[in-house]
């Protein structure tokens, strides 16, 4: 299954989206089933929306239409690395 | 060509041949010289901005003329999200240099440009606007880097510009062609300006029909015959060439790199010129542009603050003094100065508006607001920072004596801090403090867009003083 990542533009200071993401990347790459691609391909299965605060600026209708299906982070759960490479595994499973 | 990764940017730079002169000498090659490199890296993480998968939502955007993607930084503003995101673009990239990234002057320029000459056009049946689109597209479509040229050397302040003794203090046109016009004058601190590929110049101050030869706003190349460009020095500067770890901030430097740029008879054809005398036209430019740029600064300089807090923390914890009341205190002041920068830069924003040409600009009450709170917080937080550290601020041993065979294990046994970091640690976060909050870097703060009292102008001038002292008179029941 293709993966992507697409950040909101990475300015809260409050949360370290870079080292959030390379985790999540990370927790791709381990993974037989899954594949990170770009968020520019064509046949993305499934993409993570991944925003800094709730405000989640890359929420937009034409983000998540890239993709099958989507999961949109930008909650608390950004402070809980273990639980958020759950949901993700989950999500991407579901 | 489309958008450019940085390294595209710096080979592009290498196509262009401005003259530059530096501490009396003519600079070869802009991209190869110690004194513009961290400029140019600055420059350059901008256009890898755009196309990074962290920063892009923020740092592109589509183009209204061609439904492209382009750099934020040639966009015209078209709603509220837009305003928005240019702030969120600086704060982040800001975090990422701890310094000045330069494009955002001409972004601003381009963006003023844009809306004041569709109005003159509608006013005087000019095509400049039309002119401009033809600019604007083969600027977004190259990924062009515009410095925005407004501030003039301005001779004596007390004079208007066609009351100078030297004619030149401000920039004009001398001679008016059948194919262009002929321009003559310098503009002063232009940031980035070596390591741009075209000047937009603008006006600096409103004018009467006796400055209309003033009245000038054009486009011309770097390398254009007859402009000079004299790079500016800056604290430090010298260690550019001589060391690493003492600039502090190796990678991106200080500031954004200013010049003096010289226009000595430079020709610029009518297609790129677009306003030749239209004197009742500069002040709106000059307000537009010192709204959008004003706007900017509780974007990039909470970046900055973003990362000046982070280092006084780690400093204060590499000297063992992080457990204090009084330096959580200090941080959080910190914090609170930074964010209410950043408060400011974002409701300008939700409160900016369309304009006739249909682009938007942010509220110029609050954007001089915000600027004039940075050249208060800006200080106080550089001031904070500078408590935290300590004396040896400004009295740390050199780079080269740490690492002299002789007295090198001296420095290294006499500066260390805490237990478990190293004297390495310590320096490095010393110097970059240094170089955030001393000298040049803080003047950028009282200056840039304008010194404080051409926001307090704006300020009187936008506040509606009659409403309050209507407000005033209903409550204590006076008649008017
Ligand atoms: C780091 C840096 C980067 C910059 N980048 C750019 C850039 O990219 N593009 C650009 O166009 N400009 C740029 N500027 C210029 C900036 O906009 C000007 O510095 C600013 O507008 C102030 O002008 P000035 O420096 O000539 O100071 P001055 O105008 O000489 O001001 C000095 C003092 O005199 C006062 N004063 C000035 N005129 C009068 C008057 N008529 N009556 C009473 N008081 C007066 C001012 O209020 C101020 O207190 C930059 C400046 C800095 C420091």
């Amino acid at each position: 299954m293709r993966v992507a990542l697409k950040y909101c533009g990475s300015c809260n200071p409050q949360v370290d989206l870079l080292k959030i993401g390379r985790r999540l990347a990370e927790v791709i790459a381990r993974r037989s089933d899954l594949e990170l691609s770009p968020v520019s391909a064509s046949d993305i299965d499934f993409i993570v929306v991944l925003c800094g605060c709730p405000r989640a600026c890359a929420n937009r209708d034409e983000v998540k239409a890239r993709a099958k299906r989507h999961l949109l982070i930008s909650d608390e759960s950004l402070g809980d690395m273990d639980a958020l490479e759950s949901t993700l595994l989950a999500a991407a499973q579901g | 060509m489309g958008m450019m990764t940085g390294q595209e940017y710096r080979a592009s730079l290498r196509l262009v041949k401005p003259d530059v002169y530096f501490l009396g000498e003519k600079v070869k090659s802009v991209v190869d010289h110690p004194a513009f490199i961290p400029h140019v890296n600055a420059a350059a993480l901008t256009y890898d901005s755009a196309l990074a998968p962290e920063f892009e939502e923020l740092a592109s955007a589509t183009s209204h003329l061609t439904g492209e993607k382009i750099s934020r930084f040639t966009h015209i503003h078209h709603s509220h999200e837009d305003l928005i995101k240019k702030v969120k673009m600086l704060r982040a990239i800001g975090q990422q240099t701890g310094s000045c990234f330069q494009r955002c002057v001409g972004h601003d320029g381009l963006n003023s440009v844009y809306s004041v000459t569709y109005e003159i056009d509608k006013k005087k049946g000019t095509s400049y606007h039309e002119r401009f689109l033809k600019l604007l597209r083969e600027i977004q479509t190259r990924d062009l880097m515009v410095s925005g040229a407004m501030t003039d050397p301005k001779g004596d302040r007390a004079l208007a510009p066609s009351k100078q003794q030297d004619p030149d203090a401000y920039l004009h046109v001398v001679q008016r062609k059948a194919d262009g016009i002929v321009v003559r004058g310098a503009k002063a601190h232009i940031t980035g300006a070596v390591n741009s590929h075209g000047h937009l110049v603008m006006p600096t101050a409103s004018m009467t029909a006796d400055d209309a030869d003033y009245a000038v706003c054009f486009y011309v190349p770097v390398d254009a015959p007859g402009i000079t460009h004299i790079f500016g020095r800056q604290t430090n500067d010298t260690r550019k060439c001589d060391c690493t770890l003492d600039q502090g901030n190796e990678e991106y430097g200080i500031v954004g790199g200013e010049a003096l740029i010289v226009f000595d008879n430079v020709f610029v054809p009518w297609e790129q010129v677009f306003m030749c005398g239209e004197y009742e036209f500069a002040y709106p430019l000059v307000e537009r542009f010192a709204t959008a740029h004003r706007q900017n600064y509780g974007g990039c300089k909470t970046g900055l603050a973003d990362a000046l807090i982070g280092a006084t923390y780690l400093l204060a914890e590499a000297q063992g003094a992080q457990g204090a009341t009084h330096i959580r205190e200090k941080l959080v002041d910190m914090v609170h100065l930074a964010e209410t920068l950043y408060c400011g830069s974002i409701a300008c924003s939700c409160q900016g508006y369309a304009l006739p040409a249909g682009s938007y600009m942010a509220d110029p009450l609050l954007a001089n607001i915000t600027k004039l709170n940075v050249t208060r917080n800006a200080y106080e937080i550089a001031r904070l920072a500078q408590d935290v550290a300590g004396g040896v601020l400004a009295t740390l041993p050199s780079e080269t004596d740490w690492r002299d065979p002789r007295v090198g294990k001296y420095v290294d046994k006499y500066m260390k801090g805490a237990t478990g970091v190293p004297t390495e640690t310590r320096m490095r976060l010393i110097r970059l403090l240094e170089a955030m909050t001393c000298g040049t870097a803080l003047a950028e703060s009282m200056h840039g867009a304008g010194s404080p009292q051409a926001q307090r102008i704006m300020i009187w001038r936008q506040a509606n003083l009659e409403h309050k002292k209507r407000l005033a008179r209903k409550l204590a029941k006076i008649k008017e």
